[in-house]
């Protein structure tokens, strides 16, 4: 019976996987392979060396947008976790309300370019910021600096990737017992007190994946800085982007990329040394208690 | 009660730039900006009069109906072998299901480009519908998962103990537990592929989708137009969205119905 469910399984999982291996892990591969190659004269040789990473590597335009991606995730990241542990915390223990879920799954599936685009007429020099605020005598002159400008980006990319990240926030809040919290307060511990010690340890892996997942995302998202940001706008995705489209050199963006992604990885390693060193991460009794 | 504020204020946030595009397109003056001069319907008048759009329209709409329908056939039986496997299994599927919502659009887009280049795949319609579904299988997967967590192996050996076919059980226990959220999902994968942008924009070739017409109409200049055709654009997402949920609702309540009165001739 086993064997013949499992049999069974294995038939039914091919198409998908198959699908993922051709459509999702095949192009990765290539992509990798690309990166190895070299571009002559807009065409692209089959090659092994490492010229891509190391100009890359060694190029200060590269570092420069680099840092300001990062810079960018990081901020954006941050502040979309704090943000969505306080709905999070609210929807969790303190109402189980489905409007607001609906009204943030709502936000979530609304458009991409749409969200972008709105942000762009709110900030403008003639937009509803500008005009509100002349009207109420805030300013004497429109403001033009809302607009391509690193809070113009940073709000935006807040506006579209927290619904995201609220989501994932109360799914990893909704493994904690609300008793372990009561116990907390019952002993005099404060809210905020209980947030860092009951909360924040338990649910360690979580927000930490939430806060990476959204840092990823971010980082990467070259549309909305382009968009927002103006000149202040460059970042890796946005190089990436162009040598796919308009410059042609497809190894040296593939390069990149995965630098990109390497990154990523470094970051993620020491934000999670950072959490083990401060204590927020405890090693977890997970095993014990699945155990008892 | 100072969390309740916060939040609230938080949803507002959220939905505050929304609302001020719905009400902008109805906006007489091509001003966005306040004082507001009075409502019209020009904007959307002449968005009905616009050939490209509604091309445009009629692409994402095949594309997204495309996507959603091999999301739907790989997500079915991809969720039907998540049921019978181990712990191994179900985390093999969930890593190579799971892992593209967590990479930036950019790189499944260049990745898929470079396969189609080097395998010398003309970018077309059936491009862009590859690329949805490597992004809106992790999503059905996510959501199929959260379901078939609460799914309870015992009835499908129940029936098959009481002499049901493989092929009875499948249809009369196994499909109407799971169909629901099947459904539900793969019209969340229609919504995914008719707003996706970052991907399209490298696998679309010559192709002209929605968002790509609108990003065209954005860079150029800022025109009320976009306004129109992102309020109707918004309105299509939320209709998909309360459709996702009612036929989940909807199905979920039939099929305990109809469970109940087959119960009920039983003396």
């Amino acid at each position: 019976m086993s064997l013949t469910r499992t049999r069974t399984g294995t038939l039914l999982a091919t198409p998908a996987i198959l699908y993922m291996l051709v459509f999702f892990i095949v192009p990765s591969l290539i992509l990798f392979a690309y990166s190895f190659w070299s571009s002559a004269s807009y065409r692209i040789v089959p090659d092994f060396q490492f010229n891509n990473y190391l100009g890359s590597l060694a190029s200060p335009v590269f570092w420069k947008v680099t840092f300001n991606a990062i810079r960018i995730g990081l901020f954006t990241a941050t502040v979309t976790l704090i943000l969505s542990i306080l709905v999070g915390y609210y929807l969790v223990y303190v109402s189980r309300s489905q409007t607001i879920l609906y009204l943030i799954l709502i936000t979530w599936f609304s458009s991409y370019l749409v969200r972008i685009y709105a942000w762009r007429t709110l900030l403008g020099t003639n937009g509803v910021l500008n005009t509100v605020l002349l009207q109420l005598g805030v300013i004497d002159h429109p403001v033009s600096a809302f607009l391509f400008s690193p809070f113009a980006v940073t709000i935006t990319l807040v506006h579209i990737y927290l619904p995201f990240c609220i989501l994932l926030v109360v799914s990893s809040l909704s493994e904690i017992k609300r008793d372990l919290i009561d116990a907390a307060r019952d002993l005099g511990t404060s809210l905020i007190g209980a947030f860092f010690k009951v909360i924040a340890p338990n649910a360690a892996n979580g927000l930490i994946g939430a806060f990476m997942l959204t840092f990823i995302l971010v980082a990467g998202d070259y549309v909305t800085p382009q968009m927002l940001g103006g000149s202040s706008g460059q970042t890796t995705g946005l190089l990436i982007a162009d040598q796919f489209r308009k410059t042609g050199n497809w190894p040296l963006g593939a390069a990149q990329a995965f630098l990109m992604f390497g990154i990523s990885i470094v970051l993620y390693a020491f934000i999670t040394a950072l959490g083990r060193a401060t204590g927020l991460i405890v090693k977890r009794r997970a095993k014990t208690e699945r155990e008892i | 009660m100072l969390l309740r504020i916060i939040v609230w204020a938080i949803l507002a946030f959220l939905l505050a730039p929304l609302l001020i595009i719905v009400l902008f397109s109805f906006h007489a003056s091509p001003s966005l900006s306040f004082p507001f001069a009075g409502f019209s319907l020009r904007w959307y008048e002449e968005l009905f009069g616009n050939a490209q759009l509604a091309s445009a329209v009629i692409k994402s709409l095949t594309i997204a109906l495309l996507t959603a329908l091999v999301t739907l056939l790989l997500g079915a039986t991809a969720s039907l072998a998540w049921l019978r496997f181990g712990r191994a299994g179900r985390g093999m599927i969930e890593a190579l299901t799971v892992t593209p919502i967590a990479l930036p659009g950019l790189f499944v887009g260049v990745s898929l480009l470079v396969l189609f280049a080097q395998s010398g795949t003309q970018l077309s319609t059936a491009t862009i519908v590859i690329a949805h579904v490597v992004i809106a299988i992790p999503i059905l997967i996510v959501a199929m998962k959260a379901r078939l967590a609460l799914f309870d192996p015992s009835l499908e050996e129940a029936a098959r103990d009481l002499g049901a076919s493989q092929m009875q059980t499948f249809a009369r226990v196994t499909l109407p537990l799971i169909a629901p959220t099947l459904i539900a999902s793969s019209i969340l994968a229609f919504a995914v592929s008719f707003d996706e942008f970052v991907v399209t924009s490298f696998v679309a070739g010559t192709e002209t989708t929605l968002p790509m017409y609108i990003w065209s109409m954005m860079r150029r200049t800022v025109t009320p137009l976009v306004n129109a055709i992102s309020t109707l654009a918004l309105f299509f997402s939320i209709a998909i969205l309360v459709a996702s949920w009612l036929i989940g609702q909807a199905r979920r309540r039939s099929a305990i119905a109809g469970r109940l009165e087959q119960l009920e001739p039983l003396p």
